[in-house]
């Protein structure tokens, strides 16, 4: 008996601790990430995933300085190219170690992948917004506009965002953003349930969006 | 309880397990999938409304008209829109539903509406976060109406296999039936054998039952058949198969005496004229093929007779006892012609062979003097020379001279119920009563003697009015039973068991006295049931049914035809007067007597020794293993 309470007790314990550490740690596991990298992709996209790693290490402790890091980092390092070109099909929403690989992304795939960086970094996801924009390509006059998603930071919920975007290198507030006019936004919040971690029914919920997608698969190689 | 009613009950509660399992497991994944559908329908829900509202002008008016709009044509229990500082900028509310499902039902299965948030934006600001949440009672409502669909099938299903284990329960159930009714026959003493059922655990059961029962049988066999030869070594004699001299003046002593002998007889007497003779002049073997001729012509005039008793009394001597014959001439005219024919092959050289001598009897009379007056008749008949016979003629008081002044007295002593019982106890070994015997007593003229049943019962039989004269007796029984405590015991003649119309009215008037049947003891002699042996097997069967006890009475005389009666569940054998007369002297008797306990044990039976007449016959039978015992020395002491 006091055996059975005892090795259920230790179990409660693992369990909680386990969890404790999981919502803890809203970094990405790169131990993990590398040697999947590695042994999903070879030496390459190991190099790209630890040149990631040492570009989040390396950043200040201000949020400015991690924005401008984190975007100058994947604006860099990755080309833009359209998913039917990377992917062969017209959306598909790729996870950071996949535009890694690849090294091209699409717009929603930037956005992701700084995303993900910036809650690595510490950021509060309220203040981070996926924004569905339309674009004007072409300077002012131009009329043509094309679907395009950035990610905007929120300093404080009633500020101006800025707006990291892989069409330009600096991260302008959104007043110096004409050329961008924001149709919808949301956070992981949004999507998963609000406050509460995902249980089993909102993980079978959410499977269906792209976004839950693409983080069930990011999950899976790492990524808290 | 019973295992079929086990089983039913097993059933039962294995399909209620099954229904209670299944319909919590879907129950709850029901309610889980619900929940799932619940949030998905507001993540999309909230969504929606703030993709839309994010394109319209922030207003006050509509934005509140559109979350007007959604809220009052869908089911939703709340949608809130909170400003990014968390103020609450619009909120509705519905609490009420129009679903009706019980409260204990939603407490049991509780389905909750996780509630879906989106962010609404007025250009790049911020303008606040709609929380939308369904109204949790639709899935409830849909549960309940599951709930109820599901109870309908379970029901539906229940019944379904109640009936499929009903058809199923009964095909257990028959061979079960007959192992059972088996056992209950073994236990009351019927030594039945079945067919062997399909079902293996009751095969093993039904042969292990049916090997005991054929061994208990075999055993009762073999010792009945023990007893035969013992028997015929004991009493008769080897070369002509007759009765011996003891055997013979047992039972005759016991006619005479009997109250259930015939009043009247003849009791002939043979001689062969000289033995020692004979045997020099014919040969021992040829002698003895003489002897046989003559125990020939003895047995074709005992054969349809059983009341008939024939001996070989000593060398040259042959007796025959007949009761109820009249006429002592025609009896030894008759014998004189059988062994005529039979010894006297060639012609014109006669032999002086045997004289015949015979007189009638009255019930009563010294078997000394009886025997002296035979002796008397032969002297006669030796005189009248070679092979002739003298008879003397009857002397006795007659009650009536034809048929039907008989069948008149008979049918009026009836009518009247003159007609009684004289009661005789029965006491077990411990010399506590077992029951007591009644013996019938008829009245044949009003005020007139009362007659016992050896007066009467010989014309009764030839005019077949032994059934309601068994019959009367058998209501006279349940008369003294209703009014006294106690068992009785009453006998049924040979003849009326035989009577089918009989058979049907005892058991009709029994079943009206269902209460006092246990009480009733019936006892049929033995030549009788074996010679009747098909009716009286059906009178058992009858008789134990209701409660009655059967017995068989002047056991002993007819061992090679006792087999047949050991799986008829008898209850008793009262033993022939003549094996227990004198049984203290009689080693011969005691063997036999002994073996007929052990014969009779074996199978469960009683054995009541009758007509015991002094102290030392009561020892020597209670030392032989007898269960039961009556007679005038019984009576005596009981008095």
């Amino acid at each position: 008996m006091h055996q059975k309470l005892r090795i259920a007790t230790s179990i409660l314990l693992i369990v909680l601790a386990t969890v404790w550490f999981a919502r803890q740690s809203q970094s990405i596991d790169f131990e993990q990430l590398e040697q999947i990298a590695a042994k999903r992709y070879g030496n390459e996209a190991l190099q790209a995933v630890h040149s990631w790693r040492i570009a989040l290490e390396n950043t200040g402790k201000k949020e400015n300085e991690q924005l401008k890091a984190v975007n100058t980092f994947f604006n860099q390092q990755i080309l833009f190219e359209d998913d039917k070109v990377i992917w062969g099909q017209s959306d598909y929403w790729a996870t950071p170690l996949e535009i890694l690989w690849k090294g091209s992304a699409d717009c929603e795939d930037f956005a992701i992948a700084k995303y993900v960086s910036l809650k690595a970094l510490g950021i509060a996801p309220e203040k981070l917004r996926l924004t569905y924009v339309k674009a004007r390509i072409g300077g002012p006059s131009s009329d043509f506009f094309q679907a395009h998603m950035v990610l905007a930071y929120y300093a404080n919920p009633n500020d101006e965002p800025m707006i990291l975007d892989n069409l330009i290198t600096d991260i302008r507030p959104a007043s110096r953003r004409q050329d961008l006019i924001p149709i919808f936004s949301f956070n992981a919040e949004g999507l998963w349930v609000a406050g509460a971690g995902p249980s089993p029914q909102a993980s079978g919920t959410s499977r269906l969006s792209r976004w839950k997608d693409v983080l069930e698969r990011m999950k899976a190689d790492g990524y808290q | 309880m019973s295992l079929v009613r086990q089983l039913w009950l097993a059933i039962a509660l294995i399909t209620a397990t099954i229904f209670a399992g299944a319909f919590m497991v879907s129950m709850l994944s029901a309610s889980s999938y619900l929940e799932q559908e619940l949030q998905r329908k507001n993540i999309d829900n909230a969504n929606s409304l703030a993709l839309s509202m994010s394109q319209q002008t922030k207003d006050e008016v509509t934005v509140e008209l559109q979350v007007a709009a959604l809220f009052d044509s869908g089911h939703y229990q709340s949608i809130t829109v909170y400003a990014p500082d968390k103020s609450v900028l619009i909120e509705r509310i519905q609490e009420r539903s129009d679903a009706k499902v019980p409260e204990w039902f939603v407490h049991l299965f509780p389905i909750q509406s996780i509630p879906g948030q989106a962010q609404i934006t007025d250009g790049w600001k911020q303008f606040g976060t709609i929380v939308l949440i369904s109204h949790n009672r639709f899935a409830h409502q849909a549960l309940w109406q599951q709930a109820w669909s599901m109870l309908m099938w379970f029901t539906v299903i229940g019944v379904l296999s109640g009936f499929i284990g009903m058809l199923a329960l009964r095909a257990i159930k028959r061979p079960l039936a007959a192992v059972v009714d088996q056992a209950k026959a073994i236990s009351e003493r019927r030594f039945l054998t079945i067919t062997e059922p399909k079902t293996p655990e009751l095969k093993s059961v039904v042969r292990a039952m049916n090997d005991m029962v054929s061994r208990v049988k075999n055993m009762f066999a073999d010792e009945a058949r023990r007893l035969d030869l013992l028997q015929q070594q004991i009493n008769f004699d080897s070369v002509t198969g007759l009765g011996n001299r003891d055997y013979f003046m047992g039972r005759t002593r016991e006619i005479l005496s009997s109250e259930k002998s015939a009043p009247t007889g003849v009791l002939l007497l043979l001689r062969l004229t000289d033995l020692a003779e004979l045997n020099t002049q014919l040969g021992h073997a040829e002698t003895d093929q003489l002897l046989k001729v003559i125990g020939n012509a003895f047995n074709k005039l005992t054969e349809n007779a059983p009341e008939r008793l024939s001996a070989r009394l000593k060398g040259a001597d042959f007796a025959l006892l007949a009761p109820s014959v009249e006429n002592a001439a025609s009896l030894a005219q008759q014998l004189s012609e059988f062994l005529a024919s039979a010894t006297q092959p060639q012609e014109g050289t006669e032999l002086d062979l045997f004289h015949i001598g015979a007189v009638p009897y009255n019930r009563g009379d010294q078997l000394g003097n009886l025997l002296t007056a035979a002796d008397q008749a032969l002297a006669i008949a030796e005189n009248k020379g070679a092979n002739s016979w003298h008879a003397e003629a009857n002397s006795h008081f007659q009650i009536a001279s034809g048929n039907d002044d008989w069948r008149e007295l008979l049918t009026n002593a009836l009518a009247n119920a003159r007609l009684k019982l004289v009661m005789y106890p029965v006491n077990n070994n411990h010399g506590e009563l077992l029951h007591q015997e009644g013996m019938v007593r008829l009245q044949a003229k009003p005020e007139g003697d009362w007659l016992s049943a050896g007066d009467f019962m010989p014309m009764a039989a030839r005019l077949e009015l032994t059934g309601p004269i068994d019959l009367s007796v058998v209501q006279h029984a349940l008369l003294q039973l209703k009014a006294h405590p106690g068992q009785l015991a009453i006998n049924l003649a040979a003849e009326t068991i035989a009577d089918w119309k009989f058979r049907n009215d005892l058991s009709t008037l029994l079943r009206n006295n269902h209460d006092l049947c246990s009480r009733l003891w019936f006892e049929v002699g033995e030549y009788g049931a074996i010679k009747q042996y098909e009716a009286f097997r059906d009178l058992c069967a009858t008789l134990k049914q209701l409660g009655c006890k059967v017995g068989i009475e002047h056991f002993g005389h007819h061992l090679h035809g006792v087999q047949k009666l050991s799986d008829l569940g008898l209850d008793y054998f009262k033993l022939d007067a003549s094996l227990v007369r004198n049984i203290d002297q009689n080693t011969g008797n005691q063997n036999l007597i002994k073996g007929l306990c052990r014969m009779a044990h074996s199978i469960g039976t009683i054995v009541i020794a009758v007509g015991i007449k002094n102290q030392s016959e009561q020892e020597t039978l209670l030392e032989l293993g007898i269960d039961g015992l009556t007679g005038p020395a019984i009576s005596k002491s009981n008095r």
